[in-house]
C-alpha cells in the first residue's frame, strides 16, 4: 500500500470495515424497511416503491375479523406467559445463584435447556402430550407451551443480574436485624428488578412472535396473529400482511425504547 | 453470553459458602416441576410411545418409519439437506458476522449503543416480516430483478425465489445477530492489552488478528455457532415461504406431515430424528468444551 499517503493507508482497514458495517445493516434492515414502506401503497398489489401514501391497509387490519382476534389472543398470551414465566422462573433463578442448591451447575443447564431444543419438536410432542391430558387445543396449551419456552430467557437475565450484584447488601441487612422477607422485598427484589423487567419483556416477544410452535394449536379462538398472518401469506400475498408487520414492529419497538428509557439496553443483553 | 451484566460471566455457578440471602433451595421447585413434566415427559413420551399417537392415516409400527427415514433415498436426502443446510448457513453467519462483531467491539467507542440497538431491533420483528420483505425483493417482477435489467446485468428476469439461494440469503438474515452477539461477548473479554503486546514484539495488524485475537475468539465462534445451527436446524417458514417447497428438510416435511398428510406417526418419527440432531450437535458442544478445558 506504499501507493497511498500514510494518513490514508493507516486507516484503511478501519474505513473497509466501516463500509462493510454500513452495507451489513443495509442487508439487515433493508428488508423490513421495505414491508413498511410497502404497507402504505396505494396499489391493489405489493408495490416497491410504493405509490401514494394511504393508511387502507390498516384499516383494513382493523376490519379483517381473524387479524384483530388473532392479534388480541396474541396480546393476552404474551401477558400470561410473561406472568406465569415470571411466578416460576424468577424464583428458581434466584435460587440457583444464591440458594445453595445441590448441583446448581446441571439445574442450570436444565433450566435453559428448552432453548436447545428444536421449537417444533417442542410444540409437536406438546400437543399430543396435552390432548391426551384432555387439555387439546386451547389458551391454556398455548399459555403452558409458551411459558416451557420463555422460561430460559427470563431465568438467564434474572440470574445474570442477581449474580453480578455482592450478596454483602443482604448480609448487611440480616445483621442489621431484617427478617428474609424483609430481606427479600427491600433488598433483593428491588436490586434485580431490571433483570425481572428485561427478562419479563423478552418472554412477551418470543411468545407474541412464536410461531412453530403456536401453528400446532391453531383453532378459530386459539390463532396467534402469526399464524393468521402465515395462512393468509399462503393463499393471498396483499399490502395487508405488511399493515400487521409494521403494526407488531411498533408494538415491539415501543417496548424496546421502554426498556432503554428505564434500564438500558444492556439489561436485554443475556437473553439474547 | 451474558457478558454485559455479570462481572464473571462463563464462570460456573458457584455455591456461595457465605450468606444466601433470603433465598430457599425450594424456589427451585416450581419451575423444575413445571419443565419436567411439560418438557421432559411431552418429549419422552414422543420418544417412546409413537405406537399409540392418534392418526389419520394408516397405522405402522414405529420402526416402519424411522427404516424409511433413513434407509429410502428419498428420505435419507431430506434428513442429509437439513443437516447441510444448516451448516452452510452456520459459515457464512460466522464469515459475515465476524467482522461486525471486530468492529462493535473494537471500533465502535460511541457508537456501539446504536450498533447494538440496530442489531437487536431486527430480532423483534416477525419473521414473517422479514421473510415478506425477502420475497419482494427476489420476486420475478421485484427489486432485484428491476436493479440488474436496468444495468443491463439480466435480459430477462431470473426466478430468485423457490430455490436454495433465497432461502439461505433468508435464514442468514434472521441468524446473524445471534452469531454476532455470541462472536461480540467473547471478544470483549480479551484484554487489549495482550493485542498490544504482539504488536510491541513486532507483529503486524493482519498477523495480531491471525495469530492473537482470532484463536482466542474461538470460544465465541462456538457458542455462536450451536445456537445459530439448532436454530437453523428447527426452522421451516423461511422454507415455507421462500423455499416453495423446493428445497425439503425435516421441519418443513413435519409442518407438511401435520397441516396436509396428517401422518402423524411419521411426523413423530421425524420430530425424534430432528431431536437426535439436536442433541448430537450439544454433545458436540460438551465435547468441545471439555477438550479445551484439557489443554487450557
Amino acid at each position: 500500500m506504499n501507493w497511498l499517503p500514510y494518513s490514508v493507508s493507516s486507516r484503511l482497514p478501519r474505513l473497509s470495515l466501516v463500509a462493510y458495517m454500513v452495507a451489513f445493516f443495509v442487508f439487515l434492515l433493508g428488508p423490513i424497511f421495505i414491508v413498511v414502506a410497502i404497507s402504505f401503497t396505494t396499489t391493489e398489489f405489493v408495490a416497491f416503491p410504493p405509490k401514494g401514501f394511504t393508511w387502507r391497509w390498516y384499516e383494513r387490519f382493523f376490519d379483517y375479523e381473524p387479524f384483530v382476534n388473532s392479534f388480541i389472543v396474541s396480546v393476552e398470551l404474551a401477558v400470561a406467559t410473561a406472568l406465569l414465566g415470571g411466578f416460576i422462573g424468577i424464583p428458581a433463578a434466584l435460587a440457583v445463584v444464591r440458594g445453595r442448591v445441590p448441583f446448581a451447575d446441571s439445574i442450570m443447564t436444565f433450566l435453559l435447556s428448552p432453548l436447545s431444543m428444536p421449537l417444533i419438536v417442542i410444540g409437536f410432542s406438546l400437543l399430543f402430550f396435552l390432548s391426551a391430558l384432555g387439555l387439546g387445543v386451547s389458551f391454556l396449551s398455548l399459555l403452558i407451551a409458551h411459558t416451557v419456552i420463555s422460561v430460559p430467557y427470563i431465568v438467564r437475565t434474572v440470574a445474570g443480574v442477581y449474580r453480578s450484584i455482592s450478596p454483602d447488601y443482604e448480609e448487611t441487612a440480616a445483621v442489621l436485624g431484617a427478617n428474609r422477607i424483609q430481606i427479600f422485598f427491600y433488598i433483593t427484589l428491588p436490586m434485580i428488578k431490571p433483570g425481572i423487567f428485561a427478562g419479563m419483556l423478552f418472554a412477551m416477544l418470543i411468545s407474541i412472535d412464536n410461531l412453530p410452535i403456536s401453528f400446532f394449536f391453531g383453532s378459530y379462538e386459539t390463532n396467534t396473529l402469526p399464524v393468521v398472518m402465515l395462512s393468509y401469506l399462503e393463499h393471498q400475498f396483499d399490502p395487508s400482511v405488511a399493515a400487521a408487520s409494521s403494526i407488531q414492529l411498533v408494538v415491539a419497538v415501543i417496548g424496546l425504547f421502554i426498556v432503554e428509557r428505564i434500564y438500558g439496553l444492556d439489561a436485554m443483553a443475556p437473553a439474547t | 453470553m451474558s457478558n454485559t451484566t455479570s462481572a464473571t460471566p462463563s464462570a460456573p455457578l458457584r455455591r456461595t459458602r457465605g450468606f444466601a440471602g433470603a433465598v430457599s433451595p425450594w424456589w427451585i421447585l416450581l419451575a423444575g416441576a413445571f419443565l419436567v413434566f411439560f418438557f421432559v415427559a411431552p418429549i419422552a413420551n414422543n420418544l417412546l410411545n409413537t405406537d399409540n399417537l392418534a392418526t389419520l392415516a394408516e397405522r405402522n409400527p414405529p420402526s416402519f418409519y424411522y427404516k424409511k427415514l433413513l434407509t429410502d433415498a428419498y428420505y435419507l436426502k431430506i434428513v442429509g439437506v437439513t443437516v447441510a443446510l444448516s451448516v452452510g448457513v452456520t459459515l457464512i453467519c460466522v464469515l459475515v458476522g465476524y467482522p461486525v462483531a471486530l468492529y462493535l467491539v473494537r471500533y465502535a467507542g460511541r457508537w456501539s449503543g446504536l450498533v447494538i440497538f440496530l442489531l437487536i431491533a431486527p430480532l423483534l420483528t416477525s419473521i414473517i416480516m422479514r421473510t415478506f420483505g425477502w420475497r419482494v425483493i427476489f420476486a420475478r417482477r421485484g427489486i432485484l430483478n428491476d436493479f440488474l435489467l436496468s444495468i443491463d446485468m439480466l435480459e430477462r428476469p431470473i426466478m430468485f425465489l423457490n430455490g436454495p439461494g433465497s432461502v439461505v440469503v433468508g435464514l442468514v438474515h434472521v441468524l446473524v445477530p445471534f452469531m454476532v452477539l455470541s462472536i461480540a461477548s467473547v471478544l470483549r473479554s480479551i484484554d487489549p492489552q495482550i493485542e498490544e503486546s504482539a504488536r510491541i514484539l513486532g507483529a503486524n495488524r493482519f498477523q495480531t488478528f491471525l495469530r492473537v485475537t482470532f484463536p482466542l475468539s474461538l470460544d465465541g465462534i462456538g457458542t455462536g455457532f450451536i445456537i445459530v445451527f439448532l436454530l437453523a436446524n428447527g426452522s421451516f417458514v423461511t422454507l415455507l415461504l421462500l423455499g416453495g417447497g423446493e428445497l425439503r428438510t425435516l421441519p418443513l416435511l413435519i409442518y407438511q406431515q401435520f397441516t396436509i398428510s396428517r401422518d402423524f406417526q411419521f411426523a413423530a418419527a421425524m420430530s425424534n430424528v430432528l431431536l437426535a440432531i439436536a442433541v448430537g450437535c450439544l454433545y458436540l458442544q460438551l465435547r468441545l468444551i471439555r477438550r479445551k478445558g484439557v489443554k487450557g
